[in-house]
């Protein structure tokens, strides 16, 4: 155990690392630099030589990644280009915002996406898993915007059941703002469970049905256990397994989602964030914003694995 | 077995539950702006409430170079003069200013009633910090109007003096208009300028000083309660609201949800229906004070040919781009200068006729010829570049390349993303030019910018070096006497038309939307730049009774 967890740690930092050299290389690649937006009529290119070399943009490539390698080693993300404020307070500032959408996404695809595919398993054929398979196949081609901007129209601004855009009524105070909270929360989280909960659940129900047809399930009826448990503790358990590693591989896509959820619903956190920093070419901020997501996904790819190995006894570690 | 998996399953359980907790906590700390008790809440009508597309990125007005950053910092941080409704410049912290030896020194006369909002007078010194802090450190778009300067003099609180090496004749205009004024009391002690955040303890002399903000949510703007240009020197709104909405259809419906009063950005032409049956929200026209163009890159050895240019400005149908394109919300232009300046607009330009069939015949007059028979001329291939960010641009390439497809000249759309577009541009690596000017304050600035062959602002799309444009327009920006100026700049304006060094092709009209049934009392300047949110404006808007 020990020893995978060591050999897991030394692979994500390495992973990391290629992820923050990919990141710092990529964005220098791309056409233009933090000036260009800047076109202003009257630019001189002695203002513009002045605000790259303010920047640390003058230097050679490889003498701006070992300084910036040096700067990260000791948790410096440096400073962001536009709002001369360092790196690390924007990404803290937003970041308990994405946690909060992604995270209840993520926990709500799951309570409502487990129960859907084994009642779809078990009554196979029936209306439910008939909409569940169209809703799976369905999802993946869902656009999260297009399905954002539905969901505001409808519910939002024709029922006005939810407010339009925003995290938190500025002005609510006490338990009034944690309300508001919860009411502004819905429709961004609804968004991004609609587009993940049917292949979740889709893919929780095949494989249910594959395990519910083992023979230690037909065993364990033979031993007269209720349907009850056969489904719920002995089938789920090993069902989950592959689900488990899908919904791992799929925090990456959350978290894009996020970037676009976040933007419509003018939703204060790291996606929208990534958003404003591309158009400014502001590649502190990018980069910052960037190794975060790398270690989330890195850290929760670990963790499942370490999950998976929890919940499988037979795998050994 | 059972009691291990009841184990496990509660860890997990615990597990979920704790780290949502903490997700929630966290977010909670951010709940409310921490540095200021709120007052003006909601449902006091005297709150203004207006949609922004993003951050304030810089809280620095002598650096900010964003549109979205000025209208919030424009509120606290006035300028020597305005753009009125008509394009024209009025005064503001300004009385009034002339020039004195021979166009060599620009005096501005200040009001004497300006306050900061900590109740220090706003003097002549304060704007001589201002200038010499953008001259030294060179910061924003400002530094390059103030070029000319060699010394700045306060002689007394209301005077200011600008000693210049040459006279320019609309250097008032434009550092009076794009100049903002800071507290030098304040800014001075924050020593190097350059690196100054500037993003707390606002200290403004505008209608509205910053008080707190949410990143990301909102930024809360107090009144400032002496502000001479509000009718009774007062703004009749206690607090401005700007909220942030990175996407405009969002925006629009919340302003239907009655969650902001007004936005900041213009209603796209497309969208515009989506309130005719509203009776609660009106819309406002606005000029623009840029226009939309395509421009020949000179280096290019056919579009160096004046037929061929003049060829291409007849391919362009500018009327049916306007109708399809805007909806009918745009204005025709003839020559380079804006017909939103009438007193510099020659007359006697006329547009090139939309004439396909004429612009073939022109081009094989020149000598051009179709040789394997495809319909278009052997050696007459383009690749019109521009920002595909811009719905409209894009689709007046397509609708540009059909049209001159008739008159044998093949183009290929190049449009692609913004930095990459504005890259090329930068570097000259397009034939054809499609883009839209942001703004210009006068015609003098723009072809001085637009067509020295030094390219003093690198937007000399043209890659143009002409000694005769040159001589031109450094004639001109020496000459001092108004309607000597207006005849030379009508002059410039008739040569770039012949010369077709560019095709105009429309001056959109921008549309504001705002909810009636709540405030009124608007004072809209042309362009997307200023449209509602001038300082003025907004001190002039009060709540319907």
């Amino acid at each position: 155990m020990a020893r995978f967890v060591f050999s897991r740690a030394v692979k994500a930092v390495l992973t990391i690392w290629i992820a923050i050299t990919a990141t710092f290389f990529l964005l220098r690649l791309l056409p233009g630099d933090p000036t260009t937006l800047m076109v202003e009529s009257d630019m001189t290119p002695e203002m513009r030589a002045a605000l790259l070399k303010t920047y640390g943009l003058d230097r050679p490539l490889w003498e701006q990644y070992v300084s910036y390698l040096r700067e990260l080693a000791q948790g410096n993300f440096g400073v962001s280009f536009r709002q001369i404020q360092p790196v690390r307070d924007i990404l803290l500032d937003r970041l308990p915002w994405t946690l909060l959408l992604a995270g209840t996404a993520f926990v709500i695809t799951i309570a409502v996406g487990v129960p859907i595919g084994v009642y779809a398993a078990v009554h196979r054929d029936s209306p439910l898993d008939r909409m569940l398979q169209a809703l799976g196949i369905g999802g993946h081609a869902l656009f999260v915007p297009s399905v954002a901007m539905l969901l505001l129209v409808f519910l939002g601004a024709r029922l006005d059941w939810f407010p339009i855009g925003g995290a938190v009524d500025p002005d609510a105070h006490g338990a009034a703002a944690y309300v508001s909270l919860a009411h502004h929360l819905v429709l961004p989280v609804l968004s991004l469970v609609l587009v993940q909960l049917g292949p979740y659940a889709l893919t929780l129900r095949t494989n249910m049905i594959e395990v519910l047809g083992e023979d230690y399930i037909r065993a364990a009826r033979a031993r007269g256990l209720s349907a009850q448990r056969r489904v719920w503790k002995h089938g789920l358990r090993n069902a989950i397994l592959p689900a488990l590693t899908l919904m791992g591989l799929q925090l990456g896509t959350l978290v894009g989602g996020a970037v676009l959820t976040e933007t419509v619903f003018a939703y204060p956190g790291v996606g929208r964030l990534i958003y404003e920093a591309v158009g400014q070419r502001d590649y502190p901020v990018l980069q910052g914003a960037f190794i975060m997501l790398a270690v989330t996904v890195v850290v929760a790819n670990a963790l499942t694995d370490l999950l998976y190995a929890v919940l499988n006894p037979r795998i050994r570690l | 077995m059972k009691k291990i998996l009841n184990g496990r399953g509660g860890r997990w359980r615990g597990v979920v539950t704790l780290s949502l907790a903490a997700a929630l906590g966290l977010a909670g700390c951010g709940l409310n702006e921490g540095n200021s008790a709120s007052g003006g809440g909601p449902g006091d009508g005297s709150v203004l409430r207006i949609g922004t597309t993003t951050d304030v990125s810089n809280f620095n007005p002598l650096q900010s170079l964003s549109k979205t950053d000025s209208w919030i910092l424009n509120l606290m941080y006035p300028h020597l003069l305005r753009i009125d409704e008509n394009a024209k410049k009025a005064p503001e912290l300004a009385k009034s200013y002339t020039y004195e030896d021979g166009g060599k020194t620009a005096v501005f006369t200040l009001r004497d009633d300006f306050a900061w909002s900590d109740g220090k007078p706003v003097v002549a010194e304060d704007v001589k910090y201002s200038a010499e802090t953008i001259m030294k450190y060179k910061l924003g778009n400002v530094a390059a109007k103030l070029t000319w300067v060699e010394s700045i003099e306060a002689p007394n609180p209301t005077t200011v003096k600008f000693r210049l090496s040459q006279p320019y004749a609309p250097f008032a205009e434009g550092v009076g208009f794009w100049m903002p004024i800071v507290p030098k009391h304040v800014f001075e002690k924050a020593g190097d300028i350059s690196k100054f955040a500037n993003d707390s303890n606002w200290v403004g002399a505008g209608p509205f000083v910053l008080d707190s903000f949410t990143k990301g949510q909102r930024y809360v703007l107090k009144r400032n309660e002496k502000y001479p240009l509000a009718p009774g020197g007062r703004p009749a709104l206690s607090q401005v609201e700007y909220r942030v909405y990175p996407d405009v259809n969002t925006m629009m419906l919340a302003l239907r949800n009655g969650d902001i009063d007004l936005m900041a950005t213009p209603v796209p032409a497309s969208a515009t229906k989506t309130f005719a049956n509203d009776p609660k929200i009106k819309l406002v026209k606005v000029g623009a004070l840029g226009f939309a163009h395509l421009t020949y890159n000179m280096n290019n050895k056919h579009l160096a040919r004046q037929e061929v240019r003049q060829a291409l400005s007849m391919s362009v149908d500018t009327k049916a781009i306007i109708d399809s394109v805007l909806q009918g919300e745009g204005r025709q232009m003839a020559g380079p200068i804006s017909p939103i300046f009438a007193e510099y607009d020659n007359p006697e330009v006329q547009p090139y006729p939309f004439d396909p069939e004429a612009a073939k015949a022109k081009l094989a007059a020149a000598g051009y010829k179709d040789g394997n028979g495809d319909g278009f001329f052997d050696e007459l291939t383009f690749g019109v570049a521009c920002d595909q960010s811009n719905p409209n641009i894009t689709r007046v390439v397509q609708l540009f390349r059909e049209s001159a497809a008739k008159a044998g000249v093949k183009l290929e759309n190049e449009c692609v993303e913004r930095n990459t577009f504005l890259n090329r541009t930068k570097n000259g690596e397009y034939d054809i030019d499609a883009s839209q000017w942001g703004v210009f304050d006068n015609p003098m600035d723009q072809l001085r910018s637009t067509y020295l062959s030094s390219n003093p602002g690198g937007i000399n799309y043209n890659l143009l070096k002409s000694a005769e444009m040159d001589r031109l327009i450094n004639d001109a920006a020496g000459t001092t006497d108004p309607a000597a100026l207006a005849s030379k700049i009508k002059n410039i304006d008739k040569v770039v038309h012949e010369q077709a060094y560019l095709t105009p092709l429309y001056v959109e009209n921008f549309q504001f939307a705002y909810n009636a049934s709540k405030f009124t009392g608007f004072v809209p300047s042309p362009s997307d730049l200023l449209g509602m949110v001038t300082a003025y404006s907004l001190a002039q808007v009060t709540p319907v009774k």
